[in-house]
């Protein structure tokens, strides 16, 4: 599903912000990246994403190389992600169903399914009674589930989730984590960073991979943090 | 290209109501894009019909080309046919016939319709009788040329000059025509490209977004090109609005006082205007969200 070999990200300003990475994700994993501010993981993210290319080695996600020539290709590489940010990347003046079926008409489904599977997706992440809300009158926690259903209801085979608890109090962050793990299954893997290594749900299995400094300090296939 | 297509036809009602949210986002420099956009349109509109009318003018003119010879008075009625005859066989003549008193009465009445009545003021049947020649429009020179050199011909009366001074007003308002086109396109562009930019601006966060998904760059810019149609178009049918209602006016004003004038009818003038204007206001909308776009693909 990933394979990074050799993989450095250094940014037009001379920083280093990933270096030298070997990774490879099977399908159906939970991988929780973990790691200080200014570690690397958003970085890597984006990478995963097509937002960035590596500077130095080889990226592969889906099948897809990431390269700076592959840019249609990457897009489309996109469509099949399902993207999670901590700041939501939501579109305020529209409602949660609306937020929803934004991210299902890239994808030219038939509008009376989209609507269909859009409603689900809320009612999955507990929001059946906030569908018609405009997001800005949604709470914080209820935001980023809003920002989840978007990411469910595209189907994606992998789901990329950058501190997606970053602005939550532990009450919600703890929901959303364990929301997020609970769409692992044989055929989505889920990448979640986090530097929150506490609200972490312990009771499935997971792998965890450390970043320091750019690198990878820890790769743990079944992982337990204290 | 079956996905692209499935986009477009899935997600119309999104690209609509994506048009609408833009223009309430910029709603004042949209309201002025479709007010400028209407008056330069009206402007245009105005200067074509003007450079249409006399194009007309000067084309019936050519068609009807004639020459009125007027003989000495003191010829009598076998001379005059003699004299049609020879007229008539002088190459570039199609047709020399004698239009008595009464003929020539009868066509100023015809020509001034309600007016006529201006006629009433004269006794007795102010015109005279005349040959009309009527000629090819290329062989008026030598026809006056042969004309000149034949004896008991008073006076002869060509429209040549009035063809020649219609020829440089139609010269003059093409030029302004072609201008008015090039001022249209490029400021209906500009204005058309700027408030494309303004939404783009506006709904940055949403095209970033819509990126991260993975929506094409076509699929972003589908609703912009639509919104660049929509104002420009809104500010044509302005245009269209007021030009009907000018038009109509001065038609009424001028249809008594200069009859004798051959003017195109106001519905086929406005139905052509109509046409394209309304081509005119889409293309550029669409070229102008173009331009607007691609100015803003940093976004």
């Amino acid at each position: 599903m990933i394979e990074a070999k050799g993989v450095s990200l250094r940014y037009a300003d001379g920083t280093l912000a990933l270096n030298n990475i070997f990774l490879q994700v099977d399908p159906g994993e939970l991988v929780y990246i973990t790691g200080p501010s200014g570690s690397g993981k958003t970085s890597l993210l984006k990478l995963l994403m097509g937002m960035e290319y590596p500077s130095e080695g080889t990226l592969h996600v889906l099948n897809q190389a990431i390269s700076k020539s592959a840019l249609l290709e990457i897009r489309a590489l996109r469509r099949t992600i399902g993207p999670v940010f901590q700041d939501f990347n939501l579109i305020y003046g529209r409602s949660s169903l609306e937020n929803v079926m934004l991210g299902m008409r890239v994808l030219g489904i038939h509008p009376s399914q989209m609507k269909n599977d859009a409603k689900s997706a809320l009612v999955t992440v507990g929001l059946e009674h906030k569908i018609f809300s405009l997001v800005e009158n949604l709470s914080w926690g209820e935001r980023q589930r809003v920002a989840i259903a978007r990411t469910i209801a595209r189907r994606p085979k992998l789901i990329l989730a950058d501190e997606p608890t970053g602005n939550l109090d532990k009450d919600n962050a703890l929901k959303i984590l364990s929301l997020l793990a609970s769409f692992r299954n044989k055929n989505t893997s889920v990448i979640i960073t986090t530097h929150a290594t506490h609200l972490i749900d312990q009771k499935q299995s997971f792998r965890c991979i450390q970043l320091n400094k750019g690198s990878i300090s820890q790769d743990k296939r079944e992982c337990y943090i204290n | 290209m079956l996905y692209k297509l499935k986009l477009i036809v899935y997600n119309i009602d999104y690209f609509i109501k994506e048009v609408g949210t833009s223009i309430r986002l910029n709603f004042l420099p949209s309201v002025f894009s479709f007010i400028s956009i209407g008056l330069i349109f009206f402007i245009f509109a105005m200067i074509t019909s003007g450079w249409w009318i006399s194009r007309y003018v000067i084309q019936v003119i050519q068609e009807e080309v004639e020459i009125n010879v007027y003989y000495h008075e003191g010829l009598d009625e076998g001379e005059v046919r003699q004299l049609t005859e020879r007229i008539n066989d002088i190459q570039g003549v199609r047709e020399a016939r004698i239009i008595d008193e009464q003929e020539a009465y009868n066509r100023m009445v015809a020509i001034l319709g309600k007016e006529a009545h201006v006629l009433e003021v004269f006794d007795d049947n102010p015109f005279t009788s005349f040959i009309e020649v009527n000629v090819d429009l290329e062989k008026t020179g030598p026809v006056l040329d042969e004309l000149h050199l034949i004896s008991g011909i008073e006076h002869i009366r060509d429209n040549k000059e009035v063809l020649r001074q219609l020829q440089n007003v139609v010269k003059i308002l093409s030029f302004i025509g072609y201008l008015g086109i090039a001022a249209v396109s490029i400021s209906t562009l500009i204005i058309t490209a700027n408030i494309i930019k303004l939404g783009i601006y506006a709904r940055k966060d949403q095209i970033n977004s819509l990126r991260l998904l993975g929506a094409s760059e076509s699929f972003i810019a589908f609703p912009f090109l639509l919104e660049g149609m929509v104002v420009a178009f809104a500010g044509g049918i302005l245009a269209m609005i007021l030009m009907v209602s000018i038009i109509n006016f001065i038609y009424m004003q001028i249809s008594g006082t200069l009859p004798f004038i051959p003017l195109l009818t106001p519905n086929s003038l406005i139905l052509r205007l109509v046409t394209l204007i309304a081509c005119l206001s889409i293309a550029f909308g669409f070229l102008g969200s173009l331009i607007g776009l691609s100015s803003a693909k940093k976004v």
